[in-house]
């Protein structure tokens, strides 16, 4: 009789010869998170805010709005969601794609590398509260490939980090396409996906790619055609967004949640995302419409 | 060599072999394979101070207790995270085997399934992972006597269970 083990042995569904997961140098995404480690990178809570959404992993912050009042302090309350303006006429998607084509003519302003973001999400702690102050981050990238990361918290510059130079060709370090098809295949490998993207992941990986890059017009116009042949994003009309900017929103309704992204009615551009409760979760300590996190990027 | 150096060697040498042992025990959903070989190395490069010189085996600690973490919830809120994310995520993302894809040597992890978590843990270090009983013993966090009576109990239970299945399907392939 063939010994038990040896039988159990020659079933591994998973050999170091084999197609799936086998020996070998690392694949990109395995590369990047190694640097990301290795630079101490805010990694966790990237992942955690990513699956925490099942998509729009964006964080906005508008401590103006958070931090009211004359006397300054910090008011450490949760963020009302945005509210969609009445009578407001909704601009489909595809209208905002052909304005941003129109808008791309000049191919000014152009693409920049680093980001001004700024974001709040619920903390997600089980023995800290659950509300946190929104952050404010500056990423600039200089000349010599050097980059400065600067957080800045209630009014106060938190951290200011300079990291020595560094180069990557994979998304979302590397450098954006501006035509639809290389940049739907460059959000794909953001997500880590080997199949198109869900809504939901695709907002994900924008909200990423947004927290590295700057767009330029060509990009923007790339990228909202793109939404625009997204599934399930329905216009609901105009916005005032969390920095007090002019926005049309769209919303995407999961079990749930609902995401919300917002787009500048000008360019075409993306302005933020934010999403939000849709039914109470006692056991959680959250009710409809409490925001889950948002995310403002200027440029 | 510093401690930063000693890591990344550890991550390039083993990062497919921990993905391995995630696969074998999520029955290969890729996604959460990979966020979940994330966070082993996340722990471990938190805890880079105490990598052994042999890591492997204390690597597959880890990952047993992310995977354990990564189904069990690590409290209230991730738990909802973690269901929000299921139910956009389980619709035709995970591709399943229809009742003809059957695949040689199902029915060995048929008869495995049948046994109790520590049983297969401790069979599946020790046929796919391919450990020796003292690698066995720090993965299980235990002594080394302890992981070779668990081995000697689960092959025993494991013959049981392929005997009774190789009767029902009328003889051994």
């Amino acid at each position: 009789m063939t010994d038990e083990l040896e039988l159990l042995h020659s079933a591994n569904p998973f050999t170091a010869d084999g197609p799936f997961y086998g020996d070998g140098p690392l694949d990109h995404h395995a590369e990047r998170r190694l640097n990301r480690l290795l630079h101490e990178r805010r990694s966790g809570r990237r992942r955690l805010l990513w699956s925490l959404v099942a998509g729009a992993a964006v964080v906005a912050t508008v401590f103006t709005l958070l931090l009211g009042g004359p006397s300054g302090t910090p008011a450490v309350a949760a963020p009302r969601p945005l509210v969609v303006q009445a009578n407001s006429t909704p601009v489909s998607l595809k209208q905002l794609a052909a304005l941003a084509a129109a808008v791309a003519a000049d191919g000014t302003p152009v693409l920049r590398k680093g980001t001004h973001v700024q974001s709040w999400s619920l903390g997600m702690s089980d023995d800290k509260p659950p509300v946190t102050i929104p952050e404010e981050r500056i990423v600039r990238w200089n000349a010599d490939d050097s980059h400065t990361e600067r957080v800045v918290e209630d009014g106060h510059v938190l951290k200011e980090t300079t990291y020595p130079p560094s180069w990557s060709d994979v998304p979302p370090e590397a450098r954006p396409p501006h035509d639809v098809a290389g940049l739907r295949a460059y959000l794909q490998e953001t997500a880590y996906s080997k199949t198109p993207l869900t809504t939901p992941e695709l907002l994900a990986a924008v909200g990423e790619l947004l927290d590295h890059w700057t767009l330029g017009a060509r990009e923007s116009a790339a990228l909202a055609r793109l939404l625009a042949g997204a599934d399930g994003l329905r216009p609901v009309g105009e916005v005032t967004d969390r920095l007090g900017r002019r926005g049309e929103a769209y919303v995407y309704r999961q079990s749930g949640s609902r995401l919300m992204l917002i787009m500048d009615p000008a360019t075409g551009a993306v302005l933020g995302m934010e999403s939000t409760f849709t039914k109470d979760q006692p056991e959680y300590g959250v009710e409809a419409g409490d925001v889950m996190d948002y995310s403002a990027w200027t440029r | 060599m510093s401690n930063d150096e000693i890591f990344a060697a550890a991550y390039r040498e083993h990062y497919w072999a921990v993905s391995r042992y995630v696969a074998r025990r999520l029955d290969g959903r890729s996604g959460e394979v990979e966020e979940v070989v994330a966070e082993v190395f996340t722990v471990a490069w938190r805890r880079r101070a105490d990598l052994p010189p042999v890591p492997l085996p204390w690597l597959y600690g880890v990952a047993r207790n992310c995977l354990a973490n990564a189904v069990r919830g690590y409290g209230r809120r991730r738990r909802l995270v973690h269901r929000l994310g299921n139910d956009e995520s389980a619709h035709g993302r995970q591709v399943a085997a229809g009742p003809d894809a059957e695949a040689p040597g199902s029915w060995v992890h048929e008869a495995l399934s049948r046994l109790s978590s520590a049983d297969q843990e401790v069979l599946r270090l020790t046929a796919w992972e391919e450990l020796g009983v003292e690698e066995v013993a720090v993965v299980l966090g235990c002594g080394v006597r302890a992981a070779a009576m668990r081995l000697h109990r689960a092959r025993r239970r494991l013959r049981a269970e392929i005997d009774r299945l190789s009767v029902v399907a009328g003889g051994m392939p």
